[in-house]
């Protein structure tokens, strides 16, 4: 059995087991999801210190054939793309277990989805086949439209439950008619929804381009739904406004990189000549995140809106380093989509204990936090400065890396980025820090307790701890991702070995 | 331990003792700060063994020591550093000018109940500003930038419950920001064009004329620039240099006056290579012009504080505009005098705010010679040594400005001579309103209760005054010009100390020039100050007084302007996603899925005639088609 299989599985069997667990018995509920989580939280560290760069090929690879008339096995596995993807999910999901302790009611049904939500998002990324890949996202989406419309805060609890389950549906269902298409594309004796296979297979025989066009927006837009990609995004900052912090911390920092993966694992490689003529459209709407999404944050009065737009706002660095087609800005790609991971789930967990202990994320009824919670005040202030690019922290590596990938072939979009990475997101967050955690304490917070226990710190000293560690040793990511994200980009910028029209009588 | 390890401690051991006080002692204060400036201290003590043992010039191979960071493809950064006579000297700068206001710093705060938390961003501080100095690449050099803005938001906005504090440390970090934009795009544009980051393989490139920016020259010279026109407080961003007197004075004498500040001569200096005559140009008249702009504000400034502040801008223009005048040399020189006298003159202004129960406004102040006898003394040799009376070490190193401003004026005409017409002019404006506030500060009666009940600051604040007063005052020939001079110029001489006493009569006009302006406003604040209750001045000048006294309006201008501009975008952008995307598309698909529904439900009538006849219908149209065609 490989270890991603462990990684994946024991969420979701501790998930099963809390079924016949009686309701009443919340401390065996909790512990049993914060130890499930904190087992695949050690497997993820343990693979991804055994993991060897360079290697050809996927590590911890296991195949079992499931329907083989169609293709589909259960094939899980990883290379320098999601090692990293899936380390970050397995800690962000352990910290989110331990953040639900501000869920008071229904507590099992809530454990039982976030455990599901945490081994569908794990196995999602360790697979290697189009359909469990598909199928395992859509195990862990369902449970975040649940958990934000019954733990949901707030008036517009109603209006961003529907919202959001309308925006991911039908993401989903746009990328589903894209896999479908490109399934289709092979002939019908060699189908497979195997992803290495059917990388080989278009590696060798390319697809004709009218197919490429046609299916490469499916995947564009139907993940970038998915990753609240301009103008797509509205969904976004308001679902993680009124959601429960862990289901935020999950979906913002994890369950979100779906797309993103999607879109480097299978798009990219898969689509080669869609992906170069799109490159332009995807860096131009990448913009609207970056710059429009930017001077949106600035505006909002609720300090979670303001978190949720910032997120939506990074996801254009991502998109930047994406539609540069170079290894520069792939490796800086996946760097800030693990560097987020942790950011989002850390900027979530802090807001939800600001609104545990206060009752509101409204900016104007906060202010002078920082004296009466010095650590989460100190937390916030760091989560906001590698919020805005501060170097020590994850996210400025992989900002300068995509900045220095994009540099080269789109300079404006590079220079407007920059605006906004540097100025835009600078005035937001300190706003955010001046108002909420600066000037006098007002007089109804002098009830606030600090936080003191062990565990309750616990969660956001991880998630710090991952930011300073990757942000001063990016080393460590940038050796695994280095290798693969030349593959992708190779077969991404491949030359046609074979025209068009001749593919279409090919046989392997 | 060998000596190549120096320079690693020298850098790293001020990151320990801020994390070390961040983790394990924020409770404890004394501990804390015998930390930090136990890490500082060595830092200081460590530079001096390494010069000690290896001087100040390295062969080439011992300069840089370097680890490879990142590397991906093309894209190779290292966390290397440099260590030439440039940033050697800046090392004994910032650990020892930094040690005295450390030392300082545990008698000034020692009431403060955060003093822990001052001295952990007080040695995060350190370890940016170091890692700045060393660092041997563009990036490097960025992130340690970035460090330093960081560090001094947190401790501008150290008092948390101060507004107008977390205002200034708010308003700082966005204009240092937008000076990075510019920096971080010139460092992209480099890379792009010349395919390397590290100032040895650029320098030796550009000089060897095998790496060129063609016609890109000027413009990624001038963005290079913003970055230093952003720490450096260079106009048009120098309006949070000001504000930043909100943090403690012991801030305002280490990152405000000595040391951050002046980051931006030292990035110009390390890579002059890089700017062509043009762009010189240009940062030689924003450097001038930001000169004269902050001398005039100051000579209308009341608060103690913000008179220094408003100087610091003044003579951080005449470093620019001496590295923009092709005289890196003079530039240093000025920097590292200044780093001496400055940091002595706030915390002089400190020790007097501290001995009148934080009274920062002159016009309360008065009589203060016989009550501070050592905070006197040592203020008025800081006054002289920022007005550039001889033999104290600021006359030496205007001198060197202004001599490099004439020398210029015969290759530039343009250039060289109004630039020296400026110089002197801010000279005399400076001697002006330093003599001002001495006057009216510390000479006089008292003219409240603060200022009679006011004491003497303990040992370890005024220890640290008399040690920078000695450097104020033999700053001038003891080697430090000589030192910068051999790192930009191979050709240049080392002289002894008598010579360096008597360099600056080998060019006797730019030292008449200066000595008059010293003169002249000497004279003038004797007239106007010496015995005044009030400030003559607003009645003599009028409108410009006000203009003056409100820092020619650039706070409202920008308020007006840029500010406003963003924030309206903003308004805009959000009325749109609240409406345009959320209602309007939203609004469509849920209104389409209603109409729809409502639609249908009119076909459920319940009414038996109504299906069958739809039933009739359909089986007709079905037929027509299949059997029709």
């Amino acid at each position: 059995m490989s270890i991603l299989t462990y990684i994946a599985g024991w969420p979701l069997l501790a998930a099963l087991a809390l079924i016949v667990v009686p309701r009443d018995r919340q401390k065996t509920i909790r512990a049993t999801a914060v130890v499930a989580t904190l087992i695949s939280a050690v497997l993820a560290v343990k693979m991804f210190a055994q993991f060897v760069p360079g290697v050809d090929g996927y590590q911890f690879e296991q195949q079992i054939p499931w329907v083989a008339s169609l293709g589909i096995s259960y094939h899980v596995g990883v290379d320098g793309i999601n090692v990293g993807l899936i380390l970050m999910g397995a800690i962000v999901a352990f910290a989110a277990a331990l953040c639900s302790f501000e869920i008071k009611s229904r507590e099992k049904e809530f454990y039982i989805l976030l455990l599901v939500m945490t081994g569908g998002i794990l196995g999602a990324f360790a697979s290697l086949d189009l359909f469990f890949f598909y199928f395992l996202h859509e195990l862990a989406l369902v449970p975040t439209f649940i958990m934000i419309g019954v733990w949901g805060r707030g008036e517009n609890k109603n209006f961003a439950t529907f919202q959001i389950t309308l925006y991911l549906s039908v993401g989903a269902l746009i990328a589903l008619i894209g896999l479908i298409a490109l399934y289709l594309q092979v002939p019908a004796d060699v189908r497979t929804f195997d992803i290495p296979r059917l990388t080989k297979y278009f590696a060798e025989h390319t697809m004709a381009s009218g197919a490429q066009n046609f299916i490469f927006p499916l995947l564009l837009f139907g993940f970038g739904i998915l990753v609240s990609l301009w103008p797509f995004h509205s969904w976004a900052p308001l679902g993680y406004g009124v959601a429960p912090a862990p289901t935020a911390m999950l979906h913002a920092g994890v369950l979100k990189k779906f797309g993103l993966y999607g879109l480097i694992r299978i798009a990219l490689p898969l689509l080669p000549q869609a992906a170069q003529s799109w490159a332009h459209v995807i860096a131009w709407l990448c913009v609207g995140n970056i710059l429009y999404v930017g001077w949106v944050a600035m505006r909002q009065k609720d300090l979670n809106l303001l978190i949720g737009n910032s997120s939506v706002a990074h996801m254009g660095f991502i998109f930047l380093g994406i539609a540069s087609l170079n290894l520069i800005g792939i490796t800086g790609a996946v760097l800030i989509m693990i560097a987020h991971g942790f950011l989002a789930a850390l900027t979530f967990a802090l807001s939800g204990y600001i609104y545990q202990q206060t009752g509101t994320l409204q900016i104007s009824e906060l202010g002078g936090l920082c004296r009466k919670l010095p650590f989460i005040g100190t937390a916030l202030i760091m989560a906001a400065m590698a919020g805005c690019g501060l170097p020590g922290f994850a996210n400025f590596v992989g900002e300068a890396t995509v900045f220095f990938g994009a540099w080269g072939k789109f300079p404006v979009v590079t220079i407007l980025a920059l605006w906004g990475a540097l100025v835009i997101g600078g005035v937001y967050m300190t706003r955010a820090i001046r108002n909420v955690l600066h000037g006098p304490l007002p007089e109804k917070w002098n009830v606030l307790t600090a936080v003191t226990h062990f565990w309750r710190k616990l969660p956001y000293a991880i998630l710090l701890v991952c930011l300073l560690v990757f942000g001063f040793v990016p080393k460590l990511l940038t050796e695994k991702i280095n290798p693969d994200a030349e593959k992708i980009v190779s077969q991404a910028t491949a030359e046609k070995l074979v025209a068009p029209t001749e593919i279409s009588g090919a046989r392997p | 331990m060998k000596h190549e390890l120096f320079p690693w401690l020298i850098l790293f051991l001020p990151l320990l003792s801020a994390a070390v006080i961040t983790l394990f002692t924020l409770r404890c204060k004394t501990v804390s700060s015998l930390i930090s400036i136990g890490a500082v201290a060595a830092g200081f003590v460590l530079t001096a063994l390494f010069i000690n043992a290896n001087g100040f010039h390295l062969p080439v191979e011992q300069s840089e020591t370097s680890i490879n960071w990142l590397s991906i493809g093309t894209l190779s950064v290292d966390f290397g550093l440099k260590l030439d006579a440039l940033s050697l000297m800046m090392l004994l700068v910032v650990t020892g000018v930094g040690g005295a206001i450390h030392i300082y710093s545990f008698g000034y705060m020692h009431e403060d109940r955060s003093m822990a938390r001052f001295f952990a961003c007080l040695s995060l501080f350190t370890f940016s500003m170091l890692g700045i100095v060393l660092a041997n690449n563009f990036l490097m050099m960025f992130i340690f930038w970035e460090l330093v803005g960081v560090s001094s938001y947190l401790l501008i906005g150290f008092w948390l419950e101060k507004p107008s504090a977390g205002d200034a440390a708010k308003k700082a970090f966005i204009t240092n920001r937008l000076g990075d934009f510019g920096f971080l795009a010139g460092i992209l544009m480099v890379w792009g064009l010349l395919g390397s980051l590290n100032f040895g393989v650029l320098q030796a490139g550009i000089t060897a004329s095998t790496l060129t920016l063609g016609a890109s020259a000027t413009l990624a010279g001038l963005l290079v620039f913003c970055g230093a026109m952003g720490k450096s407080a260079q106009f048009p961003l120098h309006v949070w240099l000001p504000d930043a007197m909100e943090g403690p004075t012991p801030v305002s004498a280490l990152i405000h006056a000595a040391t951050m500040v002046a980051a931006g001569v030292y990035m110009l200096c390390r890579v002059l290579f890089l700017l062509n005559a043009d762009a010189l140009h240009v940062i030689a008249y924003i450097g001038g012009f930001t000169a004269l702009l902050a001398a005039l504000i100051a000579v209308q400034q009341n608060d103690i504080k913000r008179i220094l502040a408003y100087s610091t801008l003044s003579q951080l223009g005449y470093m620019v505009m001496a590295v923009g005048l092709a005289g890196p040399t003079p530039a240093m020189f000025h920097l590292t005098t200044h780093a001496f006298f400055k940091a002595l003159l706030f915390l002089g202004a400190g020790s007097v705010i501290h001995g009148l129960h934080e009274e920062q406004d002159i016009w309360k102040m008065g009589g203060l010679k016989k009550k501070m006898p050592v905070t006197f003394w040592t203020f008025i040799i800081g006054t002289l040594a920022l007005s550039g009376v001889p033999p104290f070490s600021g006359f030496y190193s205007k001198d060197s400005i202004f001599a490099q401003a004439l020398e210029q004026g015969r290759e530039h005409p343009a250039i060289g001579y109004p630039l020296f017409a400026v110089a002197v002019l801010v000279a005399a404006l400076t001697t002006f309103y330093m003599f001002r506030l001495f006057f009216v500060a510390f000479l006089g009666e008292p003219r409240n209760e603060k200022s009679k009940h006011a004491h003497e600051s303990p040992a370890v604040m005024t220890l640290p005054l008399i040690a920078l007063a000695v450097f104020a005052v033999i700053g001038g020939f003891i080697g430090i010009w000589n030192n910068y001079g051999t790192q930009f110029a191979a050709a240049h001489a080392e002289l002894p100390v008598m010579e360096q006493m008597l360099e600056p009569f080998h060019a006797p006009v730019p030292m008449a020039c200066g000595l008059g302006a010293v003169l002249v406003g000497l004279f003038a604040a004797f007239v106007l100050y010496r015995k005044a209750a009030t400030d003559p001045l607003p009645a003599k000048l009028g409108w410009f007084s006000r203009a003056m006294a409100n820092r020619f309006y650039f706070d409202e201008l920008y308020e007006a302007t840029v500010i406003r501009l963003h924030d309206s975008i903003a308004v805009v952008a959000d009325w749109m996603d609240r409406w345009i995307v959320e209602v309007v598309c939203l609004g469509t698909l849920r209104g389409g899925t209603d109409l729809t529904g409502r639609a249908l439900r009119l076909v459920q009538t319940g009414n038996l005639q109504t299906y069958a006849f739809l039933f009739v219908l359909g089986v007709a149209l079905l037929l027509y088609f299949v059997l029709g065609k």
